[in-house]
C-alpha cells in the first residue's frame, strides 16, 4: 500500500493509545453504552450497568448521523453535559461520536475519544480537524471501504499531528441481508499485519441482531482484537435509536463472564 | 424585523428589566436602615408623580402609577421580613455571594463597590454582616482585605471555603460554536487561558467576574460568552456551556464572615492579628508559646505595617476558641511579647472539603 508513510508499521511495531489508566493496544477494552444519549436517567442508569460488568469506557452519542432527517439527531451539547455526568459519577472515560468540524474543540472538552463514524470515515475536513485535537479518535471502518481507503483515513489524522488512532471494524455491506452488515473478522489479523495501530469491533453493528452479538464477541476475541464497542440500553424497547440492536445490562453481564475467561485462556496459547 | 428577532429584543428587555428591579428592591432594603418606618407616604407620593411627569405616550400615565405603586409594595413588603443586610464586594453572583449565601442562607445579600465599602457599612450598622476573602490557595492572601481587618474593630464570627469553579456562560439564544468573545475578571481569564486558546476565544478582561455575566444578560451581545460562577447562570439566565474550565486544579478562596459583635458561642478557630518589637527572637518567642501548649496553626501570613513600613505584622489562625483555657493563657503572655494584639475573634470552622 503506497502513501501510508505514518500508519504502515513494521511487523511487531505496535501503537498503545494511554486514556487515564487505560492502555488501549496494551489490554482488552471494552466499551459500553447506549446508541445514544437520550436522558440523563437512561444514560446514568446504563452506565452505572455496564461500569459494573466490568466495561472500561461509556459510549453514547450526543450527535447522531442518521439515515432520515427526521430521525432523533440527538441531544448536542446537553448530551455532552450529561455525559460528563457519567464519567463523573463512575470513573469510566467518554467516547462519542462528533460529526461536525466545527463541533470537534467542543466535543473534545467532554470527551475522552472522539469517534468518527462508518458515514462520515471519508469525511477529510472532518478527519483533518480531528487530526489537530488533543484527543485519541476512534476511526470506524466505512461500511463500503477497503482497508487501504480506511487506512488512508487514519493517515489524514496521524499526518495532522494526532498519533492516536484506534481502528474499530464495524461491518461492511454486501449482498448478504440476513445480517444488518456483514462484520469483517478477517480485518483484524490483516490490520495488524498492514499497521502498528490498535483494532477493536464493534459487533452490535456488525451484525444488528442481538442473537449474533455474543457468539462474533468472542469470535472478535479469539481474532486477536484490542477491544470490542457494544451498544447496551438500559430499556432497549424505549430507545429512541438502534433499538433492537441493544443489549440489555444482564445479557451484557452475561457476555463479559465469556469474554475474560477467554482473553486470558487466548493470551495463555503458544505463538 | 421579523417576528423572531422582535421576540429576541423584547426577551432582552425583559430581563433587563428583571436586573434591574433586582438592584431596586436591593437599595429599598438598604433604605430600611435610615427609616424609623418602613412606609414613608410622601416619599411614595414624589416617587409616584415624578414618574407621571415623564412623557411616554406608548406607556400611559395611570399604567406608570399602577406598575410602580405595585413595586413600592413589593419593596414594603421586603423591608417589612426580618431578613440580614449581608453585604459582599463584586457584582450579583461574585464569588463572595456565593459565599454569603452559604454563610447566610435567607440573608438579603448587597452588593458593594470596593471592600471598604463593606468594612464601613458594617461598622456604621447601614449593613448586618459583611463577607470578604482573606486568602486564595492560588493567589495568596488578599492584601486589600488583610489591610482593612488591621484596623476595623468588626469581629470575625464565621468562615467559608469556596471552590472557585469556573463556568462558561452565554445567554440561551447563543449557539456554543458561534462563541468568539469571552469577557471577564483578568485573573479568571488568565486561570482559563488553555481553555480559551483550544478553543481558539478571545479574551476581553472586564471589571468582575459576575459583572461581564450581569452584562451579557443585559446586552446580550453577539458570539459573546462570560466566565463566571455557577450563581451568575442562575441569577441572570445563562445557559451553562461548559463547567469548571480553570486550567490548573480548581482553587480555593477563604472568605470571613464579619459582624458588629463576637460569635455567641466558644468557635473552634481563632483569628489574630499581631506585630513584634523589631528585636531578634520576639517572633520566635511568640510562635513558641503555641508550640508549648500544643495549639495547631491554620494560617500565619505577615504584611508590612502601614504605620511603620519597616516593621511587619502577622496574621495568625489557630484551632480552639479564645476561651479555651490554654489558649487564653497563651493570649494572656503574647500580650507582653508583642507591641500590638488584635483578636478579631473565634468562630465556627468550615471544614467540609469544597464542592
Amino acid at each position: 500500500m503506497k502513501n501510508l508513510k505514518l500508519a504502515a508499521g513494521e511487523i511487531g511495531q505496535k501503537t498503545v493509545v494511554r486514556v487515564g489508566n487505560i492502555e488501549i493496544g496494551r489490554q482488552f477494552v471494552v466499551i459500553a453504552g447506549p446508541c445514544g444519549v437520550e436522558t440523563e436517567e437512561q444514560t446514568l442508569e446504563t452506565a452505572r450497568a455496564v461500569k459494573a460488568a466490568g466495561a472500561d469506557m461509556l459510549r453514547g452519542g450526543a450527535f447522531k448521523p442518521r439515515t432520515s432527517p427526521y430521525s432523533f439527531q440527538g441531544l448536542g451539547l446537553r448530551g455532552l453535559k450529561i455525559l460528563e455526568k457519567a464519567r463523573e459519577e463512575t470513573g469510566l472515560p467518554i467516547v462519542t461520536e462528533v460529526i461536525d468540524p466545527r463541533d470537534v474543540s467542543w466535543v473534545s472538552e467532554f470527551a475522552d475519544i472522539l469517534q468518527i463514524g462508518t458515514r462520515n470515515m471519508q469525511n477529510y475536513t472532518l478527519l483533518k480537524e480531528v487530526g489537530r485535537s488533543d484527543r485519541p479518535v476512534l476511526l470506524k471502518r466505512g461500511m463500503y471501504s477497503t482497508l487501504e481507503e480506511w487506512l488512508n483515513c487514519a493517515e489524514y489524522i496521524l499526518s495532522e499531528g494526532n498519533p492516536n488512532v484506534i481502528l474499530c471494524e464495524r461491518g461492511i455491506r454486501t449482498f448478504e441481508k440476513y445480517t444488518r452488515n456483514t462484520l469483517d473478522l478477517s480485518a483484524v489479523p490483516s490490520i495488524k499485519e498492514l499497521t502498528h495501530l490498535p483494532i477493536i469491533v464493534d459487533p452490535t453493528h456488525g451484525t444488528g441482531r442481538i442473537s449474533l452479538i455474543g457468539p462474533m464477541s468472542l469470535a472478535a476475541v479469539a481474532a486477536g482484537a484490542d477491544g470490542m464497542i457494544i451498544e447496551v440500553h438500559n430499556n432497549p424497547k424505549a430507545a429512541l435509536s438502534d433499538a433492537d440492536q441493544a443489549l440489555t445490562p444482564q445479557m451484557f453481564a452475561e457476555l463479559m463472564k465469556r469474554v475474560k475467561p477467554l482473553k486470558a485462556f487466548m493470551e495463555k496459547l503458544p505463538e | 424585523m421579523k417576528l423572531e428577532e422582535i421576540r429576541k429584543k423584547i426577551d432582552k428587555i425583559d430581563r433587563e428589566l428583571l436586573v434591574l428591579l433586582q438592584e431596586r428592591m436591593g437599595m429599598a432594603l438598604r433604605s430600611k436602615k435610615f427609616k424609623a418606618n418602613v412606609t414613608d407616604p410622601n416619599r411614595e407620593e414624589a416617587v409616584l408623580t415624578r414618574a407621571e411627569r415623564l412623557n411616554l405616550d406608548l406607556v400611559e400615565r395611570s399604567f406608570t402609577r399602577q406598575l410602580l405603586k405595585t413595586i413600592i409594595e413589593e419593596s414594603k413588603r421586603l423591608q417589612e421580613e426580618d431578613r440580614k443586610l449581608v453585604a459582599f464586594q463584586g457584582e450579583h453572583g461574585a464569588y463572595g455571594e456565593v459565599a454569603a449565601r452559604l454563610l447566610m442562607p435567607g440573608g438579603a445579600f448587597i452588593p458593594c463597590l470596593e471592600f471598604v465599602d463593606v468594612f464601613r457599612g458594617v461598622e456604621e450598622g447601614y449593613l448586618d454582616l459583611g463577607v470578604v476573602p482573606v486568602e486564595n490557595s492560588l493567589e495568596g492572601a488578599v492584601t486589600q482585605v488583610n489591610d482593612l481587618l488591621t484596623s476595623t474593630n468588626l469581629k470575625v464570627i464565621g468562615e467559608a471555603r469556596i471552590l472557585v469553579k469556573h463556568c462558561l456562560l452565554a445567554t440561551e439564544a447563543t449557539d456554543y460554536r458561534e462563541i468568539r468573545l469571552v469577557y471577564s475578571h483578568p485573573q479568571a481569564l488568565a486561570q482559563c487561558r488553555n481553555f480559551l486558546m483550544r478553543n481558539n476565544l478571545e479574551a476581553r478582561p472586564f471589571y468582575d467576574t459576575a459583572g461581564a455575566a450581569k452584562m451579557l444578560a443585559r446586552e446580550n451581545p453577539r458570539a459573546a460568552a462570560a466566565i463566571s460562577s455557577r450563581l451568575c447562570a442562575e441569577l441572570y439566565d445563562l445557559e451553562i456551556i461548559k463547567e469548571g474550565i480553570e486550567d490548573g486544579p480548581a482553587n480555593t478562596t477563604r472568605f470571613l464572615l464579619l459582624a458588629r459583635e463576637p460569635f455567641e458561642g466558644n468557635g473552634e478557630k481563632t483569628s489574630i492579628i499581631f506585630a513584634t518589637p523589631h528585636e531578634a527572637g520576639r517572633l520566635y518567642a511568640v510562635l513558641r508559646l503555641f508550640a508549648e501548649n500544643n495549639i495547631n496553626l491554620t494560617r500565619i501570613a505577615s504584611m508590612p505595617l502601614r504605620s511603620d513600613p519597616s516593621n511587619y505584622c502577622f496574621f495568625l489562625d489557630f484551632e480552639g476558641s479564645q476561651k479555651d483555657e490554654k489558649a487564653a493563657d497563651v493570649l494572656k503572655k503574647m500580650e507582653k511579647l508583642t507591641i500590638s494584639l488584635k483578636i478579631l475573634g473565634s468562630y465556627p470552622a468550615h471544614t467540609e472539603v469544597p464542592k
